[in-house]
């Protein structure tokens, strides 16, 4: 029976060319649209991840346990000897998940200059590994980023810097408790100043040197607070954040911490997104269903006869259902072929070239921020293969209720049918 | 006749709280803030805490001392002269360590200023600065914020008198009135009944959990206006209950009470030296 | 043959395949009511994520004195007259129907002591009643409860902060914060008024997840912000939370022509919290797209539907014609069926559709019931979604499913129109 049934079920579906057609069309494209919106969620989950991280956060960040919350500045990684930075670095990043990861020190602290004094969070980086790391240094709108040639340069917000009467080229002094119970103070330079819309920032960060920031702390070069990692692929954040805890740890003690931890608000607007977007994709497996339903059934409505006298030569009900999910299953099949088609291209469009939101939504400046007109689109197999997967489930469910009714012909009636 | 000259000092130093501003020296308002009660009960026992209340509280005072700060990761010890006048003027300089050397610490009314040697540079702080413990000790700048006329937050009782390692002591116990802006559950106290000095004071959370420790002693007679000078603990110990290393000692080498200091003194031109 | 009697033809070829016919119109009312339920779940869901959002902050509309958004000075206080001029107006009829919370907050910076540790805290002086309608703080409850506003004292505070004070439920709290000057004096002044202290017992933990909230915000109420503060009857800003986040700019022009010549700005949300502003740009694209998604698979299976339908018949539209049909008759005959087909349809669909939606609209759909969450427990935002549907969205719905069910239906009627006649009365 396997031989024969499927040829004839895909004979069939061509006895009527555009019924199959239409339908095909129909659950084709629908099937394409799937695969568009799939790729453009991706997208945006990609980049509404990313606008929250790639600033300041890093994809994940790892500390000594106590460290975070509360950012004690006695907890370095290694503890209170702290430990080979770039040893640690490195075996970060080779890790094949990690493109690329930035020590980090942090401390509160006051700053001043010639208005007021501000409380503000100062983050020691190294310039270099950080631009890798972060895209702060996008955001500048005056002055330069930091550079290994300017020490005692600092970059902070524009708005910080207009509270506290600073400019380009201004002296500032920092103040903070230092490691050894004394109060840091020293004079810095304004080398920039950065703009992100983002309220905590460009009120209350301070950019500077790492070594500069340890040197104000009394710290000693091997103790750092943080090591932020970029990853070439976010969504394996979690995977990877367990897996370098466990290689870490035998080291020493840490808590590698992936962005949902650090900004769950932000996991829980994607997973929300997402859902949704599921929760849609059944709906459109429920209009493909009533669209085979409706196909099928004008189908043996139409062949009453045609099936009436298969029956009438001996072919067994069990097999004109056979027959019926199977002209089902090829015409979903055959639609699925046709969509994926028809998507693909637009698949890699959109991820090459992205959908242009244009008009008013392209080019907005919000808070001084150029907002991108460009929708990146990005690949998720595992959706396109869940819509196939679902849709063939639909069409075989779909097909089981004309496919009963065929069953049920009685030949000597069918045949008599006009 | 101690007794009388010592009731003499107690009029005298109400008399003068009552008249005008009260200088505050940077301790001990700490450890003053709402410990003066007009309790219903136990006047005497009232009376005694107020004077030990009272014991750093005058028109003006300049002082050196010296801090020895323990914590868990570092432990520093620093000297300091300090001036105050009036309720609301402060000024301490910093002479050692060496790296800190120079640096002052001004409060005039409701704005602090923090001159910095190294970064040669005057800064204001916001007030939420000044509420950190005071230089990593642990002691805080509560006092020099709550400086007005001492609240009456606790209702006083005396709850032990007798001999302790053969000294007569009497203990009072300090339990903060319904409203009383305060964290703590309850205050101890232990006084000489001799000279009415402070022996130590613990602080208890609302549970009963002694929280820290305040021990006094090396009573000395320091100079005052009047020729009789006073009596008064300088060392004082603050520890953190439950923590095993973690301590401040004050040490106060030099105190004078009274003494003329001019309003110049607390100028923030001034602080550069 | 008249118009009418072909309509009436029409209608009975309807009811000669009555099974085929109500199946056909069960497929189009299905694509109707999936077009409603979408749509629903979509505005729905849009909406709550952007309420989810402006309730940790500012809500849809903010009032606020002239300057704060920029400088964000706790001396930028809103004058009497406008928070009474605000509440008025937003409470009259009008407003009251699309309106979900209005309330008046006072916001400061100070610091909090417990018997172990003190920290630096973002006050909040709020009415409960007010505030529970507006922000989502009232709502992360997880130990003791929220402010009542006959009750004295009371400070609710987060999940961190309690933690790092070691306090509990009923705990003594001392908050010291620095008084306003009083208002006559300099603004630029920053040395502010004396320091002032407060007992206050912690009636509430909450737990919002967000680190920066519950390791620093702390409420209590108005009134004794105020005393504490020295400005009895002054706010910082009043929040709006509305019914529909699409009246934000609306009610933000109206109360602005309300309170004109007062210095007080009144900003919508997106202008509020700009951040917020940029990552919904992005989701109001998603809503779009969806959108135009939806309504093309719907009109794919429509197509599909009719399609199917009609083009089935050439044998009796060659018997028809053989019958002495004109072409144009025919047509009619056959748009005179799709229109009442149409109807049917219609009226399945939006029985079935506004059903199913008042249940999401009401009940709501638990994001939860659907897939297990992977990650930490904490959820940020409500994960209920509750569908909103418009009386235009319904509107547009039904005309634009009719419509692309009557476009569609000329191709048939064309066709039928065009039928050879030998060639359609060939049987098999």
């Amino acid at each position: 029976m396997i031989g024969w049934l499927p040829r004839l079920a895909w004979r069939n579906l061509w006895y009527n060319p555009g019924r199959t057609l239409i339908a095909m069309a129909a659950i084709g494209l629908g099937y394409a649209m799937l695969l568009f919106v799939a790729c453009l969620m991706a997208g945006l989950r990609q980049q509404m991840i990313e606008s929250g991280t790639d600033l300041v956060l890093s994809d994940i960040q790892v500390h000594a346990p106590d460290y975070y919350p509360d950012r004690p500045i006695h907890q370095t990684l290694g503890g209170r000897n702290g430990t080979d930075v770039g040893a640690l670095v490195a075996a970060i990043t080779a890790d094949p998940r990690v493109q690329a990861a930035s020590p980090r020190v942090y401390a509160t602290g006051l700053i001043s200059a010639t208005h007021q004094s501000a409380g503000v969070q100062l983050l020691g980086v190294v310039p270099d590994l950080e631009q890798r790391l972060t895209v702060l240094q996008t955001r500048m709108v005056k002055g330069n980023y930091l550079t290994g040639r300017m020490p005692k340069g600092v970059v902070m917000g524009d708005e910080l810097a207009s509270t506290i009467g600073a400019a380009v080229g201004s002296e500032i002094v920092l103040l903070t408790p230092a490691a050894d119970g004394s109060t840091g103070n020293d004079l810095y330079t304004v080398a920039g100043l950065f703009h992100t819309g983002l309220d905590a920032m460009d009120r209350g960060l301070v950019l500077m040197p790492l070594a500069s920031l340890q040197e104000l702390l009394r710290l000693p070069p091997g103790r750092i607070h943080e090591v932020g990692i970029k990853l070439h692929d976010i969504t394996t954040a979690t995977t990877a954040a367990t897996a370098l805890e466990v290689q870490l740890s035998k080291t020493f003690p840490v808590r590698v911490m992936p962005w949902q931890e650090l900004v769950p608000e932000l996991a829980d607007y994607v997973q929300f997104n997402h859902r949704v977007t599921i929760i849609l994709s059944f709906i459109f497996f429920l209009m493909a269903a009533m669209g085979i339903v409706n196909t099928m059934l004008m189908a043996i409505i139409e062949r009453t006869r045609e099936l009436g006298m298969l029956m009438a030569v001996g072919m067994r009900p069990v097999q004109v259902v056979g027959l019926i999910v199977a002209e089902a299953a090829s015409l979903a099949g055959a639609s699925l072929v046709l969509g994926g088609v028809l998507g693909f291209p637009l698949l890699w469009y959109l991820q090459v070239h992205g959908l242009n939101l244009g008009g008013d939504r392209g080019a907005v400046s919000l808070a001084g921020i150029v907002v991108g007109p460009l929708w990146y689109g990005r690949q998720d197999f595992t959706a396109y293969t869940q819509a196939a997967l679902g849709l063939a489930v639909t069409a075989l469910a779909a097909a089981l209720y004309p496919a009963l009714r065929a069953a049920r012909f009685r030949p000597a009636e069918a045949l008599r049918k006009v | 006749m101690l007794a009388t000259e010592g009731v003499r000092i107690i009029r005298a130093a109400f008399g003068r709280w009552q008249k005008a501003g009260v200088a505050i020296c940077l301790v001990l308002t700490w450890l003053s803030l709402g410990q003066v009660a007009q309790a219903a009960d136990d006047q005497q026992a009232r009376e005694i805490v107020d004077r030990v209340a009272r014991l750093f509280v005058s028109q003006s005072c300049v002082a050196t001392m010296e801090m020895q700060i323990t914590k868990a990761d570092w432990q520093r010890t620093i000297s300091m002269q300090l001036w105050s006048l009036g309720e609301s003027n402060i000024l301490v300089r910093i002479r050692q360590p060496q790296e800190d050397a120079g640096t002052a610490i001004l409060k005039v009314d409701n704005k602090t200023w923090i001159y910095l040697p190294k970064a040669n540079r005057t800064v204001e702080m916001p007030t939420s600065m000044m509420m950190t413990p005071w230089m990593g000790s642990h002691f805080t700048l509560n006092d020099l914020v709550n400086q007005r006329r001492l609240t009456d937050d606790y209702v006083i009782a005396t709850t032990f008198e007798g001999q302790r390692d053969g000294v007569a002591v009497s203990e009072y116990t300090l339990t903060p009135k319904p409203a009383a802006a305060v964290v703590w559950g309850k205050i101890t106290l232990e006084v000489r009944q001799a000279d009415l000095m402070p022996v130590w004071q613990r602080y208890y959370d609302e549970d009963g959990k002694p929280v820290r420790e305040l021990d006094f002693s090396d009573y000395k007679t320091v100079s005052t206006s009047s020729r009789f000078g006073r009596l008064v603990p300088t060392r004082l110990v603050m520890r953190p209950l439950g923590q095993t290393v973690e301590q401040t000692t004050i040490t106060y080498e030099n105190i004078a009470f009274d003494a003329l200091i001019s309003e110049e003194t607390f100028s923030p031109r001034n602080l550069k030296q | 043959m008249g118009v009418l009697l072909l309509v009436k033809i029409g209608w009975r070829n309807l009811w000669r395949n009555s099974r085929g016919t109500l199946l056909t119109a069960l497929a189009l009312g299905l694509g109707l009511a999936l077009l409603l339920i979408s749509l629903g779940l979509l505005d729905g869901s849009h909406e709550q994520m952007i309420a989810n959002a402006v309730r940790f902050g500012t809500g849809h509309v903010v009032i606020q004195a002239q300057g704060y958004q920029d400088t964000g000075s706790q001396a930028l206080l809103l004058p009497t007259r406008v928070v009474s001029a605000t509440e008025a107006f937003l409470h009259t009829e009008a407003m009251q129907q699309g309106l979900r919370g209005v309330s008046p907050r006072l916001l400061a910076s100070g610091l909090l002591s417990s018997a172990a540790n003190a920290d630096g805290v973002r006050i909040m002086g709020v009415i409960a009643k007010e505030e529970r309608t507006v922000s989502l703080i009232p709502q992360r409850i997880v130990e003791g409860t929220y402010l009542k506003d006959d009750q004295q004292s009371g400070v609710v505070i987060g999940t961190d902060l309690a933690r790092k004070l070691a306090v509990k439920i009923g705990a003594r709290v001392v908050l010291m914060t620095q008084a306003m000057q009083p208002p006559d004096a300099a603004a630029t002044d920053a040395g502010g008024g004396e320091m002032q202290s407060a007992l206050l017992r912690v009636s509430g933990i909450f737990r919002t997840g967000v680190e920066a909230v519950d390791a620093h915000v702390i409420q209590m109420p108005l009134p004794e912000a105020q005393a504490l503060l020295g400005v009895p009857d002054r706010v910082t800003q009043i929040a709006v939370l509305l019914e529909r986040e699409g009246d934000s700019l609306m009610v933000a022009q109206g109360l602005r022509k309300q309170l004109t010549g007062v210095p007080a700005e009144i900003l919508p949300w997106r202008q509020a919290m700009p951040s917020l502003a940029q990552v919904f740009l992005l989701d109001d694209a998603f809503n779009y797209v969806m959108n135009g998604v939806v309504l093309a698979v719907v009109g794919l299976g429509i197509l599909n539907t009719i399609l199917m339908r009609v083009l089935e018949r050439r044998y009796e539209f060659g018997l028809c014609s053989a019958l002495g049909l004109r072409p144009v008759q025919l047509a009619i005959m056959v748009i005179g069926e799709s229109l009442a087909l149409t109807a049917i349809s219609l009226a399945l669909g939006l029985v079935l559709g506004l059903g199913i939606q008042h249940y999401f609209a009401t009940s709501g759909l638990d994001l939860r019931w659907f897939f297990k969450s992977s990650l930490p427990a904490v959820l940020v935002f409500d994960p209920i979604i509750y569908a909103r549907l418009s009386l235009t969205r319904i509107a547009s719905s039904v005309g634009i499913v009719f419509l692309m069910a009557t476009v569609i239906s000329f191709y048939p009627a064309f066709k039928a129109a065009r039928t050879e006649l030998p060639g359609a009365l060939k049987v098999f």
